[in-house]
Formats: structure tokens, C-alpha cells, sequence
């Protein structure tokens, strides 16, 4: 089997048992509820009580962490920075620094909106590290979702690697003959066309050949298609399906009732 | 050009030990093979000689180059290098570019460049097809561009990397034929292959590694007379060397003429 671009870790855990739907269907309701939810902690919350518990509980926190910290902090960081300094609002102004004010709304505000990043962009990458993306494109598929959908999808996070490969030989090829691409930036300007030509030419014989590979397997078939490979759905997932549709239903409700 | 590898190791960044302490002199002017299993660390071996591999431990001397001081660029004056897939290696409109390519890079005089391109031209059979867009021609012939490419580079090492892979009976002669000239040029040649007949044919010395190592190395009599040993390799020796095994012969043979001469 070919590398894919992809985060996910392969662990034996809880969350990566569920059903992948009911993975989306999680993070979408984390994310929906953070932002919809009228009480101003909620974002805290959902990550500190459900977030970092689940990835623990996934066996994937090491990972989880690096990406958390290296990743998502430094990007909702500059977020909140941003917002404390050009949000207008709010009269209490502590602090001043030349012609920017920052409140304590303008601060609460920007934190909020930081944390409600902040959990959208760990939510999805929970998501990531404990769902295969072909098991998720299989079951989605198996639901209805068209297969050429599934088929971009899958195709990209294949195709990437494979390039890649593929273009590490072909500068190999080049150097071996002499083509200089460590030197002068002029020198190796020059050297990109000995490498694009064979890249780009055998990616688009390779498109036809994955092409014909799959037609012979019936991709474009009108009849359901079995699949070797069962992914579960028990009734467990269902129940956690619903309940956290309405969750989401009672936080949107609470934010148009408080509104 | 002489080749001395001393105590070679290689670990890919997967964690994965390719090459587990090898140690090798190929002489100037020798014609060597090398055989073995998937994943015995053939290509990994060989990418060492002109540098696009760099040793973990040990070292790889050519001539009096050492590999980790001297660049791609510069080892490529000294060992030229077949790729497996010439689709990889091959970006000009036509052959006669294409193969003008290597010597160019190498810096030669004009004159120079033309007659090495004529010489190679002539050794692969291309000479009729100068003017054609490489990717117009069939797969057997543009591996015979990739062959002229690096030969036109008149280095004096060349290593060929699974030449005979998907050629038909004719072009396989070639590539023998092309094989036996750059011997009597006095080029060292060093050949992956898995095509056991093509490398009875024509190799004087055998190699075969195995995980890492070198299982055998010796003239390819020797070699291929143990079978046992190959076997550890997923190796067999051509039909005609196992026919004699079975027969009883003295010697092993390796090809028609001798085994003819055994059995008469």
C-alpha cells in the first residue's frame, strides 16, 4: 500500500472505533455549539472538558499537543491580538499603547473569538489524527455521497505523496547527469525545466492509467457495490448521533431565546 | 576508474537498514552484475558510487574521489548512471538534445561533444532517429535514448539499473552489445539485473546481496553454481546451469556453448 497524506495514527482506542460519521458528527457539534452557545465560557469548556479528554481518550495527546501548540496557538494568538487592539467597543480602556485602546470588551471579546478558533481548528485536528481518510470517504460513500466525490478526495491525499516520490527520482536522474542544483540560484533556475518536463508528463500518463484501472473495476456501475471492508455503525454511534443534534438544536435555540 | 567501498552502511530515514556493512573492490575495467531479492539493497548499493546516496558509515571511494566530499554534479564526470524508468530522466524535444544534454553539463569542447554524441548514437542504433520527440518513440527505444544519454558522457564507470526490464528479445542483444563495447573501451560496468540469463551472458563477476549484505561475490561461474546459497536470495540460476547441476556435470556452465561442450 502506497504513504498517504494523511495525519491520521494508527492506535486501538475508543474514538477510533466509532463510526467516522459519528467522529464528524462530534467535532461538527463541538464546534457548532462553541460558536452558537450564549454563555460566554462555552469555547473554554468544550475544550478543556471534551477536546483534550477525547484525545487522551484516543490515545493521540502527544500529537494532539505538538500540533496544539506549534500549530493552532501561535495562529489564535495573533487572532486575539488582532481583535483586542482593533475592536471599537467598550469604554473601559486599561491599557493604551500609541493610538490603540484596548477595553475589557474589546479584550473578553477577542479571547472568545480565539478560543472559538482555537476549537474549530483542534476539533478537526482530533478528527484527523484518529480517522483514516479512506474509511471515512468508504462510509460516506456508502451513505449516499457520490464516489467521484470520495474519488478527488482520496485521489489528492494519494496523488501528493506519489509526485513527490516521483520527483525525488527524477532530480536524482538529473544530477546523475551532471545537472548542477546545489550551485548558483541562476544555475539552478536554469535546471527546473529538466525536472518539470518528466514530473508533469508522467503525472498526467499516470491520471489515465489510474483512470482505466478503476473503470475496469466498475467505478462508473450503476449497481450498489459491496465493499470488503465492513465499517460498523452500532446503534451506540446512533444514540450519540442524535444526542448531539440536539445538543446543537438547544444551544442554537438558547442563543435566539437570550438574543 | 577503480570503485572501493569500505564497511558501507546505510539506515533510510523509515528506520529501515539497507545496506548492513559492505565492503567491495570493483576494479578498472571490470564488468560486474548484481543480483538479489526485492529489498536486498541493489539500487541503494549502487546510488552510493556517484553520490545521490551519501553512507552512514564507512566510505566509497571512486578513484581517489571520496563520495562525501564531492558533489552529484561533479562525480557525474566519473560514474554515469542508467536509471531503471526512462520516462524519469528524459525532458528534450528530440534524441539528438537529449543525449547532448550529459556532456554538455560536463563542460566538454564542442568537438568533443559531437563525437562522443555520434559514437553513442551509433552504439545504441539511434542514429536514424535524432530529429524524434523521445516521447514518440516506443518504450524499448527511449530506454535506448536513456542508455546513449549517459553513455555519450564517456565516463569511466557506468552502472545500469535493471536494463533489460520489459525489452524485447531484440533490444536486449543491443543492450549486450552495447555492454561488450564499453569493455572493450576498458569501462568498468556495473549492472543491476534479475534477468539471471542476460547476467550469465554477459558478466564476468557476480554479486548477490541479501538484506543488507553480500551473500556472494565471485567470477559468475562460481556464483551462479550455488544454487543453494542463491535460493537465500530468491535467485535461480539460468535453466541451462540447473539442467547441468541435475545431469551431473563437472563444471558449471552457463550458457549454450558450454553446456554443449560439457555434454559432447
Amino acid at each position: 500500500m502506497h504513504e498517504r497524506l494523511s495525519f491520521h495514527m494508527k492506535r486501538n482506542s475508543v474514538i477510533h472505533r466509532l463510526n467516522p460519521l459519528t467522529k464528524l458528527v462530534l467535532i461538527l457539534a463541538l464546534i457548532l455549539i462553541s460558536f452558537t452557545s450564549p454563555w460566554y465560557w462555552t469555547p473554554h469548556f468544550v475544550l478543556l472538558l471534551a477536546i483534550i479528554p477525547l484525545s487522551a481518550l484516543g490515545g493521540v495527546f502527544p500529537e494532539f499537543f505538538k500540533t496544539a501548540t506549534r500549530l493552532i496557538l501561535p495562529a489564535a494568538s495573533f487572532l486575539f491580538l488582532m481583535q483586542a487592539f482593533f475592536q471599537p467597543i467598550g469604554e473601559d480602556v486599561i491599557f493604551k499603547f500609541y493610538f490603540l485602546d484596548i477595553t475589557q470588551e474589546s479584550l473578553m471579546f477577542a479571547f472568545r473569538n480565539a478560543m472559538r478558533v482555537f476549537v474549530m481548528v483542534s476539533a478537526f485536528t482530533l478528527f484527523l489524527l484518529t480517522t483514516h481518510p479512506s474509511e471515512l470517504m468508504s462510509d460516506l460513500t456508502r451513505r449516499g455521497l457520490p464516489p467521484q466525490f470520495a474519488y478527488v478526495i482520496i485521489s489528492t491525499l494519494q496523488i501528493l505523496p506519489q509526485m513527490q516520490a516521483k520527483a525525488q527520482t527524477i532530480i536524482a536522474a538529473q544530477r546523475s547527469r551532471g545537472l548542477d542544483t546545489e550551485s548558483t540560484f541562476f544555475k539552478r533556475a536554469g535546471s527546473v525545466v529538466p525536472l518539470v518536463g518528466p514530473l508533469v508528463f508522467g503525472s498526467l500518463v499516470e491520471v489515465e492509467e489510474r483512470a482505466i484501472a478503476i473503470e475496469a473495476r466498475g467505478f462508473t456501475s450503476k449497481h450498489s457495490k459491496t465493499s470488503l471492508h465492513e465499517i460498523p455503525d452500532p446503534s451506540f454511534d446512533k444514540v450519540i448521533r442524535w444526542v448531539l443534534l440536539a445538543l446543537v438544536i438547544l444551544s442554537i435555540a438558547a442563543n435566539l431565546w437570550l438574543a | 576508474m577503480k570503485i572501493e567501498i569500505t564497511n558501507l552502511r546505510f539506515t533510510y530515514p523509515t528506520g529501515l537498514e539497507a545496506l548492513q556493512g559492505i565492503s567491495l573492490t570493483i576494479n578498472a575495467g571490470e564488468q560486474v552484475a548484481i543480483v538479489g531479492q526485492n529489498g536486498a539493497g541493489k539500487t541503494t548499493l549502487v546510488r552510493h558510487f556517484n553520490g545521490l546516496l551519501q553512507p552512514a558509515c564507512g566510505s566509497v571511494l571512486i578513484g581517489d574521489w571520496d563520495t562525501k566530499k564531492t558533489s552529484v554534479a561533479k562525480l557525474a564526470s566519473r560514474v554515469g548512471y542508467v536509471f531503471q524508468n526512462p520516462d524519469e530522466q528524459l525532458f528534450s524535444r528530440d534524441v539528438l538534445t537529449e543525449i547532448t544534454f550529459g556532456p554538455r553539463n560536463l563542460g566538454y569542447s564542442k568537438e568533443k561533444i559531437d563525437g562522443l554524441v555520434k559514437r553513442a548514437l551509433a552504439l545504441t542504433e539511434l542514429s536514424d532517429k535524432t530529429e524524434i520527440n523521445p516521447y514518440d518513440l516506443s518504450p524499448t527505444w527511449r530506454k535506448m535514448v536513456a542508455l546513449a544519454s549517459i553513455i555519450a558522457m564517456d565516463t569511466p564507470i557506468v552502472i545500469f539499473d535493471e536494463p533489460t526490464t520489459g525489452q524485447d528479445a531484440l533490444n536486449v542483444a543491443r543492450i549486450a552489445n552495447v555492454i561488450a563495447e564499453l569493455r572493450q573501451e576498458g569501462k568498468t560496468v556495473v549492472t543491476i539485473t534479475h534477468d539471471i540469463d542476460f547476467c550469465a551472458e554477459n558478466f564476468e563477476r557476480v554479486i548477490a546481496l541479501s538484506n543488507g549484505q553480500v551473500l556472494l561475490d565471485g567470477p559468475a561461474r562460481e556464483v551462479l553454481g550455488r544454487e543453494e546459497i542463491l535460493a537465500q536470495t530468491y535467485v535461480d540460476p539460468p535453466q541451462l546451469t540447473r539442467l547441468g547441476k541435475r545431469l551431473g556435470l563437472k563444471e558449471t556452465v552457463r550458457n549454450q556453448e558450454e553446456f554443449l561442450k560439457a555434454i559432447w
